[in-house]
């Protein structure tokens, strides 16, 4: 097997200077103001009125009971679970009781789930307006140029990928142009912003994604879900938990514990 | 595996195994960033840069657990971690996208 020479290409050394330091401190810079900005964004969480802060509690109370009955005594527990589940199944905690049973508004028409929606809104615009101006900056000023060469090997399928804007059919896919450093950056820098902001930084996109792609906190009282029918489920969990005490045989525990 | 009862007899504190977790994952993206620079620095070139980055990461993993985790873990049982995948393979991933960045980075700086 004919052993391929090895691509030499000379660049000049300027375009470290003018082309890949630009490009990386931009990233850095983008990533923290986008963590600050998102800092400044955050709005503060709205004091609810009274009415409804009772009812996420008195959900919250059930599932918290539901989640540590070994705690407590079976007496307690029965006598607590009594209590929430007359109370749930009655209405008694529900915001306004004379609703129940009727559609839940339209989240559209609703004022305070209109402000979620624009938080989000404002995630995302503070996620995709950054990445376009910087895409579309290093595609004005800097496509067309090669600046590095991979370290490892890859096959032809990437050619198209690392060198978009280098029109040339012979190169190695291990050149690189500008913009395949760009998406480089985004996906490496993580551990840089890990060390300039702390861990738990909203400078990533990356971090971003999957953040969205979780589960969400609020999504439990969000806008559109009916307490009504939230309150009938959490009452149906606890009528069917099977109370044991973490106490149960504690005596027994206790002496095999014990060494003669 | 424990049993339900032996859990609620002894609960495992979840924000503490998270905080666990994100130490861990803190040092490894950390150290997969130098690990990047010192490759690069080396020349190393394709297998022997990724099994120089497996080594290395490993090792880390490996003292990490001699010097923080092996003393009181092994008294009291393992339970800082979720489990030994996440804890021996779990920083490999995290810190491979940090580590081809630099590792690119300084190879392209000092040889090509």
């Amino acid at each position: 097997m004919a052993q391929v020479p090895v691509q030499t290409i000379h660049r000049d050394p300027q375009l470290f200077y003018w082309i890949l330091f630009p490009i990386t401190i931009v990233m850095i810079l983008t990533g923290v103001l986008r963590h600050y900005a998102s800092v400044l964004m955050a709005s503060a969480p709205k004091r609810l009125e009274q009415k409804a802060m009772r009812e996420q509690r008195r959900l919250i109370h059930g599932m918290n009971l539901r989640g540590n009955f070994h705690v407590l005594s079976q007496r307690s527990f029965a006598t607590r679970r009594d209590a929430l589940i007359t109370a749930y199944e009655s209405g008694t905690y529900l915001k306004d009781p004379e609703r129940r049973g009727q559609a839940p508004p339209n989240p559209m028409s609703d004022p305070s789930s209109m402000e979620g929606m624009m938080g989000m809104m404002k995630n995302q615009m503070a996620m995709i307006i950054p990445n376009t101006l910087i895409m579309s900056w290093i595609n004005a000023f800097f496509s067309g140029y090669v600046i590095m060469k991979l370290p490892f090997p890859l096959t032809i399928k990437f050619k198209s990928m690392l060198q978009a804007g280098v029109a040339t059919k012979d190169m190695d896919p291990r050149w690189m142009s500008s913009i395949s450093w760009y998406f480089l950056c985004i996906f490496g820098l993580q551990s840089v912003f890990n060390f300039l902001l702390g861990s738990d930084n909203a400078a990533s996109q990356m971090a971003q994604q999957m953040g969205q792609m979780g589960p969400q906190a609020g999504q439990m009282f969000g806008p559109g879900v009916d307490p009504d029918k939230q309150f009938l489920a959490e009452a149906e969990n606890l009528a069917v938990v099977e109370h044991h005490s973490v106490l149960d045989g504690v005596e027994q525990r206790l002496l095999e514990g014990i060494k003669v | 595996m424990p049993s339900e009862l032996e859990l609620q007899i002894s609960p495992i504190v979840q924000e503490s195994l998270v905080h666990n977790s994100r130490t861990l994952q803190n040092l490894q993206s950390l150290t997969a960033s130098l690990f990047g620079v010192s490759a690069g620095i080396l020349g190393l070139e394709s297998y022997d840069g990724f099994l120089f980055y497996l080594a290395f990461s490993l090792l880390t993993s490996a003292l990490f657990y001699l010097v923080r985790v092996a003393p009181s873990s092994l008294t009291a049982g393992p339970r800082y971690f979720r489990g030994p995948f996440e804890f021996w393979a779990g920083g490999l991933m995290n810190g491979l996208a940090g580590f081809i960045l630099t590792w690119t980075l300084f190879y392209g700086l000092v040889r090509a």
